[in-house]
Parts: structure tokens; C-alpha cells; sequence
């Protein structure tokens, strides 16, 4: 039952996250009475959304039969004999090699850092002003700033990447998003 | 060290399934509700396309009030 309502909740949700969004961007008159209640009844509903997220999200942890509730709802597929369940094996071990993949690809792409710049001439190194600093950097914990001087050299940059530009919830996102439909894919070929 | 794909020598599961449903006159539908499994299973079965767990061959096997080694058989090396 709250599964249900968890899934079939989602378009509401979007909806409302849409109407709050744009209620709070000033496109939505703040005037009237109905968009006012409707934010608040927004709220109401986000709050109590999140909440069964995160106890359905625990329920997956620990419960076995429930994650074979929830397969079934994402995926539309059912275990209905043994050769399905070889099926849903072989289909979640490709879903799972390919979000390794992803998730080592997107651990390369935070970590690599790379700058193209010139320097000053008096600055040279070797009669040379254009660099390429290749680089690695790794943080266990979240940081503004990371604990390295500061550049005393002037220089212009041509070209810097530090790590991903793409928030972590978003990636997360990416990552469920990419789950479901990899398993749905894999599942649907293999029960050609 | 050789692995042991190499030295064990590849086996195909064969069965005569349509053979034993054809006599009886059982269609695939029948078959796969008796012993508890869907059509698409019976299907990949006498396809070769799947070999039934030791469980499903013996039900299998039963259902048609026969040994296990009627329905299946084991053809050495397909290489």
C-alpha cells in the first residue's frame, strides 16, 4: 500500500515541485489566496513524500521479500519460475557490472584535474610560458576550499578542470534512473 | 595453470519433450501449468534454449510417468 502510494505519488510530486518552483521564482502571483494554500498543501505533501522515502528506502535495506515487492513495481516483471529468476539474475549482474562502470568513470572524472595556462615571461620555465598541470585530488570529506597555497604566480588560464561540475544529488539521480532502466532493458532482451 | 573450460568437455542437454506432449496430445500451455511453470519456459526448454534445474526435470518427468532419462538425454561435445 505505501509502495503504491510512493510510486503513483511521484508525477503529483513533480507537479508540485514545478508549481513551487515557479511560485517561488514570483512567476506564480503570490497574491492570491489559492497559490498560497496550494504551496503550503506542496509542502505538506513533500514533507510527508520524503518521509515515506526514507522509510521505504530502510524497509529495501533490510527487508528481502519487500525488494522483491518493489522490483516488481519499478519493472513491471515478475518472477513467475525458476528460469525467470535465472533471468532476473543474469539481467542484475549486468546492472550492476555497468553501474560499476559508470561509478569508476565518474571517480576518474572527479579526481583528475587539469590546467592549461601561460605565465609571465620573466616566470618561464625553460624559456617556456605555456603549462599543462595534470593532477589527483581526493577528499574523504566535502570541502569549499581545499588546504593548498595560493597561487603567487600571475598567469592567465586557457583551460581548468577540477573534478566534476555535476552536484552529487544529481549524479545520484543519474545513477538510480540509469539502474532502472538498465535492469528493465537487460530483462526485457534476455526473456526474448 | 589450464582453466577448466578447457579440459571439461562441453554437454548439450537434449529432450524429446514435443515427442512425449505430442503422443499425450498436451499443448505447451497444459504442460507448463501442471508442473508450475509459464509457457515461455516449456517453450525455451524444448528450444534447448534452457536447461530445467534437477527439480522441474524430475516434475517434468513425473507428469509424464516416466524416468528422468527418457525426457532428457546428454549429447557430448558440441564443438
Amino acid at each position: 500500500m505505501l509502495l503504491k502510494v510512493f510510486l503513483y505519488g511521484l508525477p503529483l510530486v513533480a507537479l508540485l515541485a514545478a508549481f513551487s518552483y515557479l511560485y517561488s521564482a514570483g512567476v506564480v502571483s503570490h497574491d492570491t489566496v489559492y497559490a498560497r494554500l496550494l504551496n503550503s498543501f506542496a509542502g505538506i505533501v513533500f514533507a510527508m513524500w520524503m518521509t515515506l522515502a526514507i522509510y521505504l528506502s530502510f524497509r529495501l535495506m533490510v527487508s528481502g521479500s519487500f525488494r522483491d515487492q518493489m522490483i516488481t513495481r519499478i519493472t513491471f516483471i515478475r518472477e513467475r519460475d525458476e528460469r525467470e529468476a535465472l533471468l532476473t539474475g543474469k539481467a542484475t549482474k549486468a546492472t550492476f557490472l555497468t553501474s560499476l562502470a559508470i561509478l569508476i568513470f565518474l571517480f576518474c572524472l572527479s579526481c583528475f584535474q587539469v590546467s592549461i595556462y601561460r605565465v609571465p615571461q620573466d616566470k618561464a620555465i625553460d624559456g617556456k610560458t605555456g603549462i599543462v598541470s595534470l593532477g589527483l585530488g581526493f577528499n574523504l570529506l566535502e570541502q569549499g576550499k581545499q588546504d593548498r597555497p595560493e597561487d603567487t604566480i600571475q598567469r592567465v588560464n586557457i583551460f581548468s578542470y577540477r573534478g566534476l561540475p555535476v552536484s552529487s544529488a544529481a549524479i545520484i539521480l543519474l545513477l538510480i534512473i540509469w539502474q532502472v532502466i538498465s535492469y528493465n532493458y537487460s530483462m526485457r532482451r534476455l526473456m526474448k | 595453470m589450464q582453466s577448466m573450460a578447457k579440459t571439461v568437455p562441453q554437454l548439450r542437454i537434449a529432450n524429446c519433450l514435443h515427442v512425449l506432449r505430442a503422443e499425450r496430445r498436451i499443448t505447451q500451455e497444459q504442460l507448463a501449468k501442471e508442473v508450475g511453470v509459464t509457457r515461455a519456459t516449456v517453450v525455451a526448454i524444448e528450444g534447448g534454449g534452457y536447461n530445467p534445474s534437477l527439480e522441474l526435470a524430475f516434475r517434468i518427468a513425473r507428469y509424464f510417468g516416466t524416468d528422468i532419462n527418457t525426457v532428457f538425454s546428454i549429447e557430448e561435445d558440441i564443438k
